[in-house]
């Protein structure tokens, strides 16, 4: 699904991605852990096409298709989508209109008719029983007035409308509580399927417990420096980043 | 200091002083002599002058427009061959086509308690008296030559009275048309008295057929009485050769509420002065406008309210969407008197510059000469959010349609401020169309 190959990127001149090699195949999920710092918004923010981060060595093909070539929205009609680590308020923009907005975007993108109103309610009603976001939140500008948890739960609500492919979870888990973090991770589970993939990033066990990823890698300094599977997160949670640090040093 | 532009005002007058007396009301008449001498005064305002510092009218009128002197009337029958896109609106719909009042369309009925009528229309005593009563009382005070330029010039105009209790149901609309053969001046005048107790919103559009050079200069005056309402709202959509100088004088009694809202989509150079005096104890102005110009656009709103009563309020919202190299001025002052403590006022003008050429001046002012009082102003000059645009075009929203998105958020809280639905909705529906650039007002132009 995805091949990212000696990826370097950096943000307003500074280097930050210094040669990022990783593989992704379908119906995946992979963990991406590193100390703060050390790239893994630049990693997601890249390939999603955010236009401050600059590539500057590399290639990324994302189903065949040389993704860097892309426009953002592209990028998000060909299967890519992003939960933002701190999503921004956008006051004045519904949810709704918002959602119709990006719905119909991608339908026109391949081909199809607008969705019918009804048609187009009805599935925002059955995506937000997913994530357990009540309706008010829907007349509301975009996570305006939200609250952190709120947010993130509105994050993957987006997903679960969007259906992407490839979904990039940027610490997704942090700031919701306990119960939210299970409804959330659950929502998430029940969106995965043999062709969807994920590149999951977070700091927490609980999430390795819920997800279940099938690869963990660790990026130190704009380098994936470590690849494993979840007990390498398990071992991370324990003792922490130094370890391997020392075991680069090497 | 009389400026060339005005020279050559007054030369026409002097010149057809007589053929105008001919055509207008009386009351008219008897008010040009002194608008003379303002004009002769103050000259048309060079932007040396505080109040024009961003539109120099001067240079507006020193073209030699024609004024239409004989009354020509390019349109036959604009209830027939006109469709304003606010269709079904309103039962009571007048035409001006240039300064010339359209009669009636002959199935009008008026609803009780409201007058509505052409200066050249008035005949009962009544009219007279209110027209003697009212008529120039706020504008002949103003130091601004272009209101003594209208005053000067004016043969006709509408008047809407109230009688005491009235409410009017639905709104009445007014539709300005600028259409001439040739490049013209037109010098339009609105009455408006409200009795006490009486409630009316009225929607003015402003359209324009043809592409000559136009201007338009309109004086209107509101007396809102004792506890009264009064919407007045505007809707333009011209053209870019039109130039609209328009000054609103609102005047209003106890605990009256006068509501005045701007729709400003398409024009050449726009400027509305708005001078409001809050005479007595209770009385309420909220001013709201929304602007979006692209292109060479000069929009300039001038808004001075002034608190001569204790206990008054006013909440004033201002925004611009500008684009292109466009041009948005906003000058507002609240002026609190002696005396009018337990004044309320918020004064905000937020901009929202889309372009890099697009420039925003403002300069929101406050006045106060009382000590209890609780007044507030702001402004803000801002560019479309990168990381909101980002947010959309990572969920599938093609760049365009994000920042016509975000644009229209930010407009959109003004059109909430228009408390009547149809017209709201209307005036959304508008905006929205403007933003996608389908906006030639096209169920408005002539058929
Ligand atoms: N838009 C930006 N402007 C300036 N510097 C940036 C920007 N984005 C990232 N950086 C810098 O790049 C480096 C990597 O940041 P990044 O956000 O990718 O780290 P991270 O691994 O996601 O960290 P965390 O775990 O704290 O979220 C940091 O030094 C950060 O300050
Ligand atoms: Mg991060």
């Amino acid at each position: 699904m995805l091949e990212i190959r000696n990826l370097h990127a950096a943000v307003e001149g500074k280097e930050i991605l210094r040669g990022v090699n990783l593989t992704i195949g379908d119906g995946e999920v992979h963990v991406l852990m590193g100390p703060n710092g050390s790239g893994k918004s630049t990693l997601s923010n890249v390939l999603v096409g955010h236009p401050k981060y600059e590539v500057t060595e590399g290639s990324v093909t994302f189903n065949g298709k040389d993704l860097l070539a892309l426009s953002p929205e592209d990028r998000s009609h060909e299967g890519i989508f992003m939960s933002f680590q701190a999503p921004i308020e956008i006051p004045g923009v519904s949810m709704t209109n918002f959602m119709r907005a990006a719905v119909n975007a991608k339908r026109a993108y391949y081909g199809q008719e607008p969705l019918a109103a009804t048609e187009f309610l009805k599935l925002l009603r059955e995506k937000r029983k997913l994530v357990g976001l009540d309706a008010h939140f829907m007349s509301r500008g975009v996570n305006e007035g939200f609250s952190g948890g709120e947010r993130k739960r509105n994050e993957i609500f987006q997903m679960a409308v969007l259906e992407p492919t490839f979904s990039i979870l940027d610490e997704t888990d942090s700031g919701l509580d306990v119960d939210a973090l299970r409804i959330v991770a659950d929502g998430f589970n029940q969106l995965r399927t043999a062709k969807t993939s994920a590149m999951v990033i977070t700091h927490y066990q609980r999430m390795l417990d819920y997800l279940r990823p099938d690869f963990v890698h660790v990026l130190v300094d704009g380098r994936i420096v470590k690849n494993g599977t979840a007990q390498l997160g398990y071992d991370i949670e324990e003792k922490g980043f130094d370890w391997i640090k020392d075991e680069i040093a090497q | 200091m009389t400026t060339h532009s005005a020279s050559i005002y007054l030369d026409l007058y002097d010149q057809h002083a007589a053929l105008l007396a001919s055509r207008s009301n009386a009351v008219m008449n008897e008010r040009r002599a002194d608008a003379r001498a303002r004009l002769a005064q103050y000259g048309l305002p060079t932007s040396r002058i505080e109040r024009y510092k961003y539109t120099d009218a001067a240079a507006a009128f020193a073209p030699d427009y024609g004024v239409n002197l004989h009354r020509v009337c390019s349109v036959s029958d604009p209830y027939k061959t006109y469709r304003c896109s606010v269709p079904n609106l309103s039962a009571v719909l007048r035409f001006v086509v240039g300064d010339v009042v359209m009669p009636a369309a002959p199935t009008a009925v008026l609803p009780e308690g409201l007058r509505l009528y052409s200066f050249a229309e008035a005949a009962a005593a009544d009219d007279a008296a209110l027209l003697a009563r009212y008529y120039d009382r706020l504008a002949r005070e103003s130091t601004d030559g272009v209101s003594a330029l209208n005053t000067l010039l004016t043969q006709d105009g509408l008047v809407v009275h109230l009688a005491a209790g009235t409410h009017l149901k639905s709104p009445l609309q007014i539709v300005n048309i600028s259409a001439a053969d040739l490049d013209m001046l037109s010098s339009r005048r609105l009455l408006i008295v409200a009795e006490a107790g009486a409630s009316a919103d009225i929607l003015i559009c402003d359209h324009s057929a043809g592409e000559h050079q136009y201007v338009s200069t309109e004086v209107i005056e509101v007396f809102a009485g004792e506890g009264s309402h009064v919407g007045l709202y505007t809707l333009e959509e011209t053209h870019t050769t039109n130039r609209r100088f328009c000054h609103t004088f609102v005047e209003q009694a106890a605990n009256s509420h006068v509501q005045m809202g701007s729709v400003a989509l398409t024009s050449g150079l726009s400027r509305s002065t708005t001078d409001v005096v809050l005479r007595a104890a209770g009385a309420r102005y909220d001013g709201v406008a929304a602007v979006i110009a692209d292109a060479a656009e000069h929009i300039d709103h001038n808004v001075l309210v002034r608190h001569a009563a204790e206990g008054c309020q006013s909440d004033m919202l201002y925004k611009y969407v500008l684009d292109g190299d466009s041009l948005g001025a906003f000058a507002g002052k609240v002026l609190v008197e002696e005396g009018a403590q337990q004044t309320l006022s918020q004064m905000t003008n937020a901009n929202l510059c889309v372009s890099p050429t697009a420039r925003a001046l403002s300069q929101p002012m406050l006045e106060i000469y009382a000590d209890d009082v609780q007044c507030n102003h702001g402004s803000t000059i801002g560019r479309l959010d990168d990381a909101a645009l980002f947010y959309l075009r990572q969920r599938g929203i093609a760049e365009a349609e994000a920042r016509l998105l975000l644009q229209h958020a930010f407009i959109n809280d003004v059109l909430q401020r228009i408390p009547v639905g149809i017209l709201r909705e209307r005036l959304a529906m508008l905006v929205e169309r403007r933003f996608r650039g389908d906006l030639r007002c096209s169920g408005c132009a002539l058929l």
